[in-house]
């Protein structure tokens, strides 16, 4: 009985609102707007409040020291251009106070995020301040700080798990998005490249860039083009390595294979070797004047294709990876090639767990081995690996490896309007990407086609899982 | 209260942040005119005060020990590295601790650019990259030289190339970095290489193949530039491009021409490597690195020239070609700029070069280098040397390469879609010409 009082007014002291908080609270509520360690002090939390006003002080001191510098230049990102003078009588250099346009970008959005999250820290620590407030009021236990501590190990245990963690995501993941996210909206590319230049904002510039389409900047056209390339690759690249992983299965798995551990192994050795290694190696294979070439002009298959009009006449090769139709359906094979062994491991594991009882029940209600495939193992299988195909679909759209590894270097496009903008057919946004900031340093740009990419993959992601685990399907399908 | 204060001491220090950020605002346009009219006024004075006491006094003032990076290529780190230690024997007052990076020449502005704070002290690079190490700040001016003087030392053409608005940046390392034509002497007469069309006549009939790369920008503008069709850069890093004047549809059409013989072909620089072992290709278009295979392949009747006339509209036309060189820049965020720049004049003084080419048989820069008896006699160095009446420096903006060649990509498969030649032309230099989104 006294348990649940606890738990109700527990939960009441959990719902008390910050407006609440501040308007009831006592002095000591009220001082610790300003001091964030006041309110600890006046229950005799001594370590809790030295924390907390260390955590105030190393704030203001950042924010002093090394935001504010930042943050005052962070409407133009600095206008002191680096200026160096050289005295050749004593061989001496010596450079000005120069702004740095990226790093006064990088503190500042780094100071901001501390500031958001120090606002956050703030409005907390005053509704626990009230918090400890009601409970002397009502004379409850207030924890020592050793009790606090206990507490993390024990049943506040999630928040010390997830600490680490949560550090891990704010530096290597939220920040550099956010950083990512100002770039496209500044003109860093090479005609403003830090620290021997300044960069600044454009506001949309760059996003209207990608979407129009004029004689001299092409990129809305290439932008459409690839996007609907990339979507097509995705889409293929998934569906044929899941069903060619299926099939591989169910084969390897009939009972009138021999040896299927063999077989299993032979495929799994595939994926053991290094991807980029069988990817240039492939790419050499189908080079023009490669291995593949010579044996199908030796043995008449150049002939044959120039024949039948699939081969440009012209050519004594046949261009596999040099002209744009040929180079997407190679992408395609290598990647069925290269991707299908996983999906076979996948699915052994997924068939293998298939009920037994309803392929038995099918069987004897005289359904056929097609029949059983269509009704019962691909509904189970799409069901189990549904997520999955998602997760792939989204790693095929930024498949760089296969692309890039491909093409690089061998193809060469013919469309001049992609040329234009440094784009290739069998481009994906995500290669385009790389090499806009790789070989052309146009960091705002690759950045716009970053967020954009991010966009599409959010989109895909969300709509495909709510729509196939919502809604209580699992229920629906047992 | 203390919130008050805290408020009014933040405001304080931006108030105080953003008039520092105005009162710099005019310090740049000052400094900057006296420093430019005060450079002429330093080299006149330079020859009162001698170089070796320049070098004196810097020895005298360089306290504790001198740390210097050096980038240069991997097939190069054995020769250097024995420099750097005459280096260190020669200056044995100073405490050097100098480390050597490998970094190919072609890609060391990949590098550089990422963190130029952080790139190494003096580095080895190609020429047609000195535009986008100048405008990153990435070069010191070599305002001064110390031990011998590097504009008449080397050949005009290198100087050219490691100069920018007039200003030297870099000092010239070797002269072997630009391309011409390797050909099978038991296949042409020097007759025949002189142009062109002979040439395509004598490889029929010896039933071979002639390669050049004309699906890559670094080889087309032989053709167009060859032909009088300019292509130039412009202050802000764009290009001017004149491929689609009046006229320029017959070098295209030349260009066809070529390729339709069936004897021309496009060819990467590894195909033509493994073609030439191959025997299937008796010429090419080429740079001194592919001379070894060449030599492999030809022997006795390995030669080289200078690159040939080819027809546009009837007339013959010597094909151009972009210089190239390598050369040595020194990091202006160097923390001892001065021994770097020092460091820098030994790795390219005469007796470098000359112990360069013995090494490693690249063509030196160096005037005096290049004058002996080995380097004259060598076929690919003297082909180079006599191309370089027709070559130009890579002065090109990046948005130059792909439109380029896809052109060439086009050209060289025929213009298989009968695309307008004008259109195609005009399409190129569109690209060629846009300024960088």
């Amino acid at each position: 009985m006294k348990a649940e009082k606890d738990q109700k007014s527990e939960n009441k002291i959990k719902k008390a609102a910050f407006g609440n908080a501040l308007a009831k609270g006592d002095i000591w509520v009220k001082l610790s707007t300003v001091i964030m360690g006041a309110g600890y002090f006046a229950r005799k939390q001594f370590v809790n409040g030295i924390l907390m006003t260390a955590v105030q002080i190393g704030f203001i001191l950042l924010v002093v020291l090394f935001g504010v510098p930042s943050l005052s230049k962070f409407d133009t990102l600095g206008d002191v251009q680096m200026e160096q003078t050289f005295d050749p009588l004593t061989l001496q250099s010596t450079m000005n106070d120069y702004d740095n346009s990226f790093m006064i970008l990088l503190t500042s959005v780094i100071t901001l995020f501390f500031i958001f999250v120090f606002i956050l820290i703030w409005i907390w620590n005053i509704k626990l301040v009230y918090q400890l407030q009601l409970k002397k009021e009502r004379g409850e236990h207030i924890n020592t700080f050793r009790e606090d501590m206990r507490a993390l190990v024990n049943d506040r245990f999630h928040i010390t798990l997830l600490a680490l963690p949560t550090v891990g995501v704010v530096l290597m993941n939220i920040i550099p998005i956010l950083v990512l996210i100002a770039v496209a909206f500044t003109n860093y590319d090479q005609k403003h490249m830090p620290p021997s230049s300044l960069f600044t904002w454009v506001g949309f510039d760059n996003f209207k860039n990608l979407f129009t389409n004029s004689i001299t900047i092409s990129f809305g056209y290439a932008f459409r083009k690839i996007l609907g390339w990339t979507l097509l690759w995705a889409v293929l690249a998934t569906v044929t390595t899941f069903i060619g992983g299926i099939l591989l299965a169910k084969l390897i798995n009939n009972a009138t294979t021999k040896w299927p551990a063999f077989w299993r192994t032979l495929f799994v050795i595939a994926i053991a070797v290094p991807q980029f290694v069988t990817l240039l190696l492939v790419r050499n294979f189908f080079a023009n004047a490669g291995i593949v070439n010579t044996i199908c002009s030796n043995i008449g298959v150049t002939g044959f294709l120039q024949n039948i009009g699939l081969v440009n006449p012209r050519l004594t090769y046949i261009p596999f990876l040099t002209d744009p139709n040929w180079a997407k359906a190679m992408i395609i094979l290598i990647n069925i090639w290269v991707g299908v062994p996983y999906q076979m491991l996948i699915a052994t594991g997924v068939l293998m767990n298939i009920p037994t009882d309803q392929i038995e029940s099918a069987r004897l209600d005289g359904a056929n081995k097609f029949q059983i495939f269509c009704k019962i193992t691909m509904p189970y299988v799409l069901f189990i690996q549904g997520p999955a195909l998602i997760t792939d679909f989204v790693k095929n759209i930024n498949n760089f490896n296969v692309i890039y590894l491909l093409t690089q270097d061998v193809f060469i496009t013919s469309d001049q309007l992609l040329a234009n903008s440094n784009a290739k057919e069998v481009d994906l946004l995500v290669t385009w990407l790389f090499r806009l900031t790789n070989e052309y340093y146009n960091y705002k740009m690759a950045s716009v086609i970053g967020i954009i990419v991010f966009i599409i993959c959010a989109v895909f992601t969300l709509l495909s899982f709510s729509r196939m685990i919502a809604g209580g399907r699992e229920e629906e399908y047992r | 209260m203390k919130k008050k204060l805290l408020s009014l001491a933040l405001a304080g220090t931006m108030v105080a942040g953003m008039l520092t950020g105005c009162g710099n605002k005019n310090t740049p346009s000052q400094p900057s005119q006296p420093q430019q009219s005060s450079a002429p006024e330093v080299s006149s004075q330079t020859p009162e005060v001698s170089n070796d006491d320049i070098i004196a006094n810097l020895i005298a003032n360089t306290n504790g020990t001198v740390q210097l990076t050096v980038w240069a290529s991997e097939e190069d780190q054995e020769f250097t590295l024995g420099r750097i230690e005459d280096f260190k024997a020669q200056y044995s007052d100073v405490d050097f601790d100098i480390t050597l990076g490998a970094k190919s020449e072609s890609k060391a502005k990949d590098d550089i650019l990422v963190d130029v704070e952080a790139a190494p002290d003096v580095f080895a690079f190609a020429d047609d990259q000195i535009m986008e190490l100048v405008a990153a700040g990435a070069l010191q001016e070599v305002a001064a030289t110390y031990t011998f003087d590097v504009k008449t030392a080397n050949v005009a053409g290198s100087i050219e190339a490691a100069t920018i608005d007039g200003k030297l940046y870099a000092y010239p390392m070797t002269a072997d970095n630009g391309y011409f034509m390797f050909y099978d002497a038991s296949v042409f007469t020097e007759d025949d290489v002189k142009s062109m069309d002979a040439m395509i006549e004598a490889a029929k009939k010896a039933n071979k193949k002639i390669a050049m790369n004309v699906s890559d920008g670094w080889y087309i503008y032989s053709l167009f530039k060859g032909a009088g069709y300019d292509l130039t850069l412009n202050d802000d890093g764009t290009n001017s491009c004149t491929w689609n004047a009046a006229g320029a549809t017959d070098v295209a059409q030349g260009i066809l021409d070529l390729f339709a013989t069936g004897v021309f072909v496009d060819m990467t620089d590894a195909d033509q490597a493994t073609a030439i072992s191959a025997g299937t290709i008796c010429a090419c278009v080429n740079g001194t690195w592919r001379a070894e295979t060449a030599q492999t392949a030809w022997g006795e009747n390995y030669a080289a020239t200078k690159l040939p006339t080819f027809t546009v509209a009837g007339q013959q036309k010597q094909m151009s070609s972009f210089s190239g060189y390598k050369l040595i820049g020194v990091n202006p965020h160097s923390k001892f700029v001065g021994w770097s720049m020092i460091l820098a004049e030994y790795l390219t003084n005469e007796e470098t070069q000359v112990a360069r080419y013995e090494a490693r048989g690249l063509g030196p820069a160096n005037l005096a280098a290049a004058a002996s008896d080995a380097v004259q006699n060598d076929p690919a160095i003297s082909a180079l040397a006599a191309q370089a009446a027709y070559a130009t420096p890579q002065r090109v903006g990046n948005q130059y390469w792909v439109p380029a060649q896809t052109l060439g990509q086009i050209l060289a498969s025929g213009n298989s879609d009968g695309t307008d030649l004008q259109t195609l032309l005009d399409n190129a230099v569109d690209g060629i010409t846009a300024p960088a989104q």
